[in-house]
């Protein structure tokens, strides 16, 4: 049966990975990972949930298992953050390497010895060369769907791809919202099981993927990656079809109609962010709104036909990428991606909410009305803009 | 399979051997087996001429001789 | 005709001949022995030795990452076999002894506290032979090395008594110069429940520095003069696989150019230490080895 209520992201995460009859699950406690694997043990232990939980003793050993778990023909999901992402970076290259279709939870939180233990992007942006999926969520609801939808994208036979289900720690992990979990034979309909065409280690019908070249192997994994857009799209409006939700595929334009300049943003500052645009739309004001719900594969040709609609485009960063060739991860893609097109918008890059900081409807404000300005000067006055340098007044 | 070279292969005398099974109870590559007859034969296709099996055999029946002579 | 009886004899096997192995390196011997005693119905997961150059050679499912993943892949093949119902294959995960000793030593641990259902293996060369020679935690006092030119100056780690601590069902040290003992070991690993761990010294010609053909010579007298003991701890219980007449520590340490550069103090150092602990191997048997 179907039921709602009010649900912190972790334990939606929990049921996200219950609902997906994940088989296999070594995971190691992290900070504000930690709800996710202790509500997992709990489903688990009441019966709710039928999975070997394998508590590791640190992070690349959670990975490695995984691995192994996934080549031996297990579905597999594991959650970190931060420090624990880093400690399996190693392990991170087996999955898109290996075409293993494992999910697994980035729950966001800052690098040390920047930070503590609040949430910013960097620990999951690190990895994104690696050839993981990545896709962010704003709460609770979209990271329990997300994980559904991930199995179904990953686990395609023409795909065969991991995929990071990223959520800011705290402000999705341990906020609740109101959250549908949908009926388990509901599910079992639309996900069938595991079932990878290129591995067996059973004695008798030992399959692995033939010897090929590592060139081929890696135009291989970025092929996928590239076919994986269409997917992620089709598998988002089959699950708005099933089970009522979607999430628009990889980018959001939202309260974009006739909008002259847009913010973008990741993460739970989206949610945030909406308020604050319809509060300005209200006003008169022509900002919209693009949610960037994947990162990767890069929604490079989406990005290069919406984009010229606009004048100014301010890419919201969440992270840094020190000494770069100019502002955040985020932005120096977007700008990548924009590079060919000729009537693009003004490209802005703002930092905020940096080692977890609050990310304050002010700051959304602040940040939508340069790039208005920037819309109707034809000019940036700041090329990388660290918000919270600023005195912007009493926090709204 | 890469090219096996070798500096000296095993040639074993069927009239000492005594068949105790030694040489292809420690060949580390199982090149060494004995025949129907319980005398040792070789495979001389993946032989490295190590001389383990020569070293092993209680009497000396099988010699490592100079590649080719074998 | 020849070719065809070998071709069917390492089917039997369940391994091919010709590793790239050198010539002389205990890997492949272990794994002709091992997989007789183990049979068909055995997932291999492992990597790190050159050693590995063996594995390749293997006919049986075999799965590996890097000397860095020891005893956690099999930890998540163990666990999908439990999902898929097939608890009836004998999983066996392997390592050298940099990944058992050193780098991975921390997993090993680890499966072992989470009593994995796996037989975990080192193959132990005593360095890191696949990368050129170098020390690791398993070479032993006074090898040379070419990161210890001089000799290493610290002890062997002793991973075997480390294992048993953490009150494992089984461990057992082995030699590939002792086959059936060994092949004993693993068939009675087989039919154990939970964490099995059996530790093997190989020989390495190339490292240690001695001709090919004493490989199994050199590693006999490795047991006989009480270097390397054969024993197995059964719940806990420690029970002697040999009993030999002791040789002299010198005929074992002349025999290989490793320890070459030893002095007589060095020398008599060693051979203290291998008497002590052949005493207290005796004087334990029976008894308890855990607390």
């Amino acid at each position: 049966m179907s039921f709602t209520r009010m649900m912190e992201g972790n334990e939606a995460a929990a049921w996200g990975a219950k609902l997906a009859r994940a088989e296999v699950v070594p995971a190691y406690p992290i900070t504000p990972q930690t709800e996710l694997i202790s509500s997992i043990a709990t489903l688990i232990a009441d019966g709710t949930m039928k999975a070997e939980y394998i508590k590791v003793e640190g992070e690349h050993t959670a990975m490695a298992a995984a691995v192994g778990a996934s080549v031996a023909g297990a579905r597999v999901f594991t959650a970190s953050s931060s420090q624990g992402i880093a400690f399996m970076e190693e392990a991170l290259w087996q999955p898109p390497g290996r075409r293993l279709p494992i999910v697994m939870c980035m729950v966001n939180r800052t690098m040390a010895p920047l930070g503590g233990l609040r949430p910013d992007h960097t620990d999951s942006l690190l990895q994104r060369d690696l050839g993981w999926i990545q896709l962010y969520c704003e709460n609770s609801q979209e990271v329990l769907d997300t994980i559904l939808m991930g199995y179904k994208v990953g686990e395609d036979r023409d795909i065969y791809l991991p995929v990071a289900v990223c959520y800011d720690g705290y402000f999705v992990s341990a906020t609740a919202t109101p959250t549908t979990v949908p009926d388990q034979a509901q599910v079992d309909e639309w996900l069938p099981p595991y079932r990878h065409e290129w591995y067996s280690l059973i004695p008798g019908e030992f399959k692995m993927p033939p010897q090929e070249s590592f060139l081929k192997i890696r135009m291989g994994l970025e092929d996928a990656l590239q076919r994986s857009k269409k997917v992620i799209e089709a598998v988002d409006k089959d699950y708005k079809r099933r089970f009522g939700r979607g999430y628009d595929g990889l980018l959001e334009e939202y309260n974009c109609d006739g909008a002259e300049a847009v913010i973008m943003t990741m993460g739970s500052m989206t949610g945030t962010a909406r308020d604050v645009v319809d509060e300005m739309r209200a006003k008169g004001k022509k900002i919209g709104l693009i949610k960037m719900r994947g990162f990767r594969p890069f929604p490079t040709e989406e990005l290069q036909r919406i984009a010229p609609k606009y004048k100014a485009l301010a890419v919201v960063d969440r992270n840094n990428s020190f000494g770069s060739a100019g502002g955040g991860i985020v932005s120096m893609e977007v700008a990548r991606a924009l590079y060919s097109v000729p009537d693009r918008p003004l490209l802005l890059n703002f930092h905020v909410g940096l080692s977890g900081t609050d990310v304050t409807m002010r700051q959304i404000e602040y940040m939508c009305k340069e790039t208005l300005k920037a819309a109707e000067t034809g000019k940036v006055k700041r090329v990388v803009d660290w918000v919270e340098a600023h005195d912007l007044g009493e926090v709204m | 399979m890469s090219q096996v070279v070798r500096a000296f292969a095993p040639k074993a005398d069927p009239d000492k051997c005594i068949g105790c099974g030694n040489c292809q109870l420690y060949c580390p590559e199982g090149t060494v087996m004995l025949n129907e007859n319980k005398k040792p034969i070789f495979d001389y296709r993946y032989c490295k001429g190590c001389g383990v099996c020569a070293n092993e055999c209680p009497v000396h029946a099988i010699e490592m001789v100079k590649e080719g002579t074998q | 005709m020849i070719n065809e009886q070998f071709d069917r004899r390492y089917t039997d096997l369940l391994m091919q001949g010709g590793t790239q192995c050198c010539p002389g390196c205990g890997g492949p011997l272990f794994w002709k022995i091992a997989l007789e005693a183990l049979g068909p119905e055995t997932i291999v997961y492992g990597d790190g030795p050159c050693a590995m150059c063996a594995l390749r050679n293997i006919k049986v499912p075999f799965f590996a990452i890097h000397f860095s993943f020891i005893a956690d892949g099999a930890t998540g093949i163990s666990a999908a076999m439990r999902v898929k119902g097939r608890e009836d294959i004998t999983i066996v995960s392997s390592g050298g002894d940099g990944a058992t000793g050193d780098i991975s030593f921390g997993k090993v641990s680890a499966a072992a506290e989470r009593n994995e259902n796996i037989i975990q293996i080192c193959i132990d060369n005593e360095a890191y032979m696949n990368t050129g020679i170098q020390k690791s935690g398993l070479t032993p006092f006074g090898a040379w090395t070419t990161t210890t030119p001089t000799g290493k100056e610290s002890n062997k780690k002793d991973i075997p008594l480390i294992i048993a601590a953490h009150k494992v069902p089984y461990v057992a040290t082995a030699s590939v110069a002792y086959p059936r003992d060994l092949q004993a070991k693993l068939r009675k690993a087989k039919e154990i429940k939970g964490f099995k761990y059996i530790h093997t010294v190989i020989p390495c010609p190339t490292g240690w520095r001695f001709d090919p053909a004493k490989a199994v010579e050199v590693t006999r007298l490795g047991v006989d003069t009480w270097t390397w003991p054969l024993y197995e701890v059964e719940k806990g219980v420690l029970k002697m696989s040999r009993k030999p007449e002791q040789k002299p520590v010198t005929e074992y340490l002349k025999a290989q150019g490793r320890f070459r550069g030893l002095k007589e103090d060095q020398v008599e150092h060693i051979q203290s230490e291998v008497d002590a602990r052949r005493k207290n191997l005796l004087a334990q048997e029976g008894k308890s080895l855990t607390l």
